[in-house]
């Protein structure tokens, strides 16, 4: 569906961007893509969106506890979703990604049920909001402790590797992440065994309330591959091409045994760390409206306008029909109730040991009584 | 049936896991040509290819996590990690992902893996080669811990640990890794997890213990039954979960129980086995339960011996019991 391995170059000084904030291509080659696929990222991109406002009212009427607002990221998560193929590839996601394994076709049933920790939650309300996970769609449930998941998305690749299964891991984090040490030992053991593993940064540039630079005294996120003898590649991540284009050109890389890279993807982070955060406490006003000025959806609509894709009914129409299908699946989550209070002692071990029956029947009378 | 040791019966059970599941794999710090620093691994590399017996950077994260990411994947990863000492630069991936990634993804994701670690003192290895961190493992829901004392029982529940669907710790006294020989058969039979092992019968008093300090108290028992006391020695072999069904069987008989570990006694597994019986059987106790532990100190070089349980001590602590 697009140009094979178009070859993006690793360590630039500035970040690839195939449209610039005006919305012109200003790529030296033709992107390719049909009206419908060139459509289909503005519709995740602004389902992504309408996720996110929705999400945080639900927690301002107090109907969930949490959530991390990726307002910002839409751009970044869409292009990473369109890069892998789905069902087939492993995501291994953070908390902010909810844009993102919504692009991948996680239905807003369960995403919701997550969010809301009830009986919809494909992991039975066990984890806080902002926290999903697919078997079906191979999406790795998400872990709070940062930067954990970077060692096991580098210990799935290498099983891909070793079992020929033509596959790739795709690992998503925050700049924070790459201050760990867990992310250190993962990136490095993928790239000693070469395996078929795309790490990509988010960068919002801030960690809660700690500005990049006092995160990394490096020149950005995406030099520090060389570090690791892998290419790093620096993007805009307010432009979903460039997002797409160049996190499927590494993915392919690895599937073809080339081994991994790291995708430094450029984003705002417009709401505040979570809801649970106060953003003013470290931010200008006039930083955070100067970020809300680069609206990567307002870019991309741009970009349809000049190519004769857009126009205001047909957006218009589309944030209609998306609002409902949210509402829809949001009414569905509430109805499933909360989950079995013994489901508890579930899953802690493939079967329950003596002591785990033990405590659970000490329950069980507890709520019968 | 050949005689091997402690470390011999392991490198079996790894062999023999290796050919009949191609998904069995091993990695960890020098397991591949070196064979492991204690040669648990030896011969494996050059048998199975530097695929599946893999030299690792050398970093417990990576070694942990890409362990639970080729499990979730459907690999049967062996991590080796060489000393239990240094399993806490990948702690994390233990504790926030191995022993949580079933629960956290409602049974969507798992991680049967292994996790193999010297573990032990009484090598003059100082409070970095000694120590016995089993209770941490114990402690955190998920996990399965293993510690074994004799070579036949390694080779079976290294073989069951290896089978299983959940991330099993496998503590292995390195004191112990040539001390004990005994016949091991070349077959595949598997000892289950969770059962532990009645070492000696006996009707006066009840000794429990696991790992290393198994050896002390054999030999405790033996000097008891010279003065007229039977002991019953029950050898845990799993201490997560613990089989409180043979330990409560045999303090019921008897009225009195002792907890032998090396391990620093505070909130320890013999901690655990003392509160249970002490819970579930006190109207038969005949006296308190007590514990022979390691002390609540770092391990100690100079004072190596002085550390573990002994004999004396053992027997001491039977006497308290004895005469209540
Ligand atoms: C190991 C660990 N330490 C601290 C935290 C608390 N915490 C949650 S999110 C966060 C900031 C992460 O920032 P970054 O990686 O840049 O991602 P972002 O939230 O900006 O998308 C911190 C410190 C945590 N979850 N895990």
């Amino acid at each position: 569906m697009v140009k094979e391995r178009i070859a993006f170059p690793s360590f630039s000084q500035e970040p690839i961007r195939l449209i610039d904030p005006e919305g012109c291509w200003v790529a030296p080659f033709s992107h390719g893509l049909s009206a419908q696929e060139l459509r289909h990222f503005y519709r995740d991109m602004l389902a992504a969106r309408l996720l996110d406002e929705k999400l945080v009212v639900l927690v301002r009427t107090g109907r969930t506890s949490f959530i991390a607002p990726h307002a910002g990221h839409e751009a970044a998560q869409v292009g990473i979703a369109h890069a892998l193929r789905k069902g087939h590839d492993w995501l291994f996601p953070y908390y902010r990604d909810l844009g993102l394994v919504l692009a991948m076709g996680v239905p807003p049933v369960e995403i919701f049920g997550q969010t809301l920790g009830n009986a919809a939650d494909p992991a039975k309300g066990r984890q806080m909001p902002s926290h999903p996970g697919s078997r079906p769609l191979n999406i790795f449930t998400v872990c709070s402790a940062i930067a954990s998941h970077i060692p096991p998305a580098t210990g799935a690749a290498i099983s891909m590797k070793l079992r020929r299964t033509h596959q790739v891991a795709v690992c998503t984090f925050g700049d924070g992440a790459t201050s760990e040490g867990d992310w250190h030992a993962g990136v490095n053991f993928a790239a000693v065994q070469r395996a078929p593993v795309v790490f990509v940064c988010e960068n919002n540039r801030y960690a809660i309330s700690v500005n990049i630079s006092k995160q990394t005294a490096s020149e950005n996120i995406a030099v520090k591959a060389k570090a690791y003898g892998i290419p790093g590649y620096y993007v805009d991540g307010l432009d979903v091409l460039a997002s797409y284009f160049v996190v499927q050109y590494v993915v392919e890389r690895a599937r073809a045994g080339e081994g991994p890279s790291l995708v430094e993807l450029a984003v705002h982070r417009f709401g505040p760390h979570s809801s649970a955060d106060d953003d003013t406490r470290y931010k200008s006003r006039e930083e955070l409206s100067a970020e809300r000025q680069q609206d990567p959806i307002l870019r991309y609509q741009r970009f349809l306008e000049r190519e004769g894709l857009w126009d205001a009914q047909w957006a218009n129409e589309l944030r209609l029909e998306i609002a409902k299908e949210l509402e829809t699946a949001l009414q569905e989550a509430q109805k499933a109730g909360e989950p079995d209070p013994l489901q508890m002692f579930d899953d802690v071990y493939a079967a329950r040991p003596w002591h785990l029956e033990e405590q659970r029947r000490q329950v069980a009378e507890e709520l019968e009584a | 049936m050949p005689i091997v040791t402690l470390v011999q019966a392991i490198n079996m059970a790894l062999d023999e896991e290796l050919r009949r599941d191609e998904r069995v794999m091993i990695l960890g710090e020098d397991v591949g040509q070196r064979g492991g620093v204690f040669l648990a691994t030896e011969g494996l590399q050059q048998k199975y290819g530097p695929d599946r017996v893999m030299d690792t950077p050398l970093s417990e994260a990576a070694i942990l996590g890409a362990a639970v990411g080729l499990a979730a994947h459907g690999m049967r990863p062996v991590a080796e990690i060489q000393f239990a000492d240094y399993v806490f630069p990948g702690i994390d991936q233990l504790f926030s992902q191995a022993a949580k990634l079933r629960y956290r993804s409602g049974g969507q994701f798992t991680a049967p893996m292994v996790v193999r670690m010297p573990s032990g003192g009484g090598v003059k290895g100082g409070h970095h080669h000694s120590q016995s961190p089993e209770a941490h493992f114990a402690h955190t829901p998920g996990l399965k811990v293993v510690v074994v004392s004799t070579p036949y029982d390694a080779k079976g529940l290294l073989k069951s640990a290896i089978r299983d669907d959940d991330p099993v710790v496998f503590m292995e006294p390195k004191r112990l890794y040539r001390a004990v020989k005994e016949e091991v058969p070349s077959d595949d039979y598997l000892i289950p997890i969770g059962k532990a092992a009645l070492r000696r019968e006996g009707r006066d008093i009840t000794l429990v213990s696991y790992g290393g300090p198994m050896v002390e108290t054999l030999k405790a028992a033996e000097e008891m039954a010279v003065a007229g006391v039977e002991a019953e020695v029950i050898d845990l072999r799993t201490v997560m979960p613990w089989d409180k069904e043979t330990v409560l069987n045999s303090v019921a008989k008897t009225g009195r129980l002792l907890v032998v570990s090396e391990a620093p006694r505070t909130a320890s597994v013999a901690s655990e086995v003392a509160a249970t019986v002490s819970e579930e059987l006190f109207d038969q106790l005949l006296a308190p339960p007590l514990r022979v532990t390691g002390f609540d100190t770092p391990y100690p070089l100079a004072q190596d011996k002085l550390y573990m349980p002994t004999v004396t001590r053992i027997l001491n602590a039977a006497k308290r019991l004895l005469d209540y």
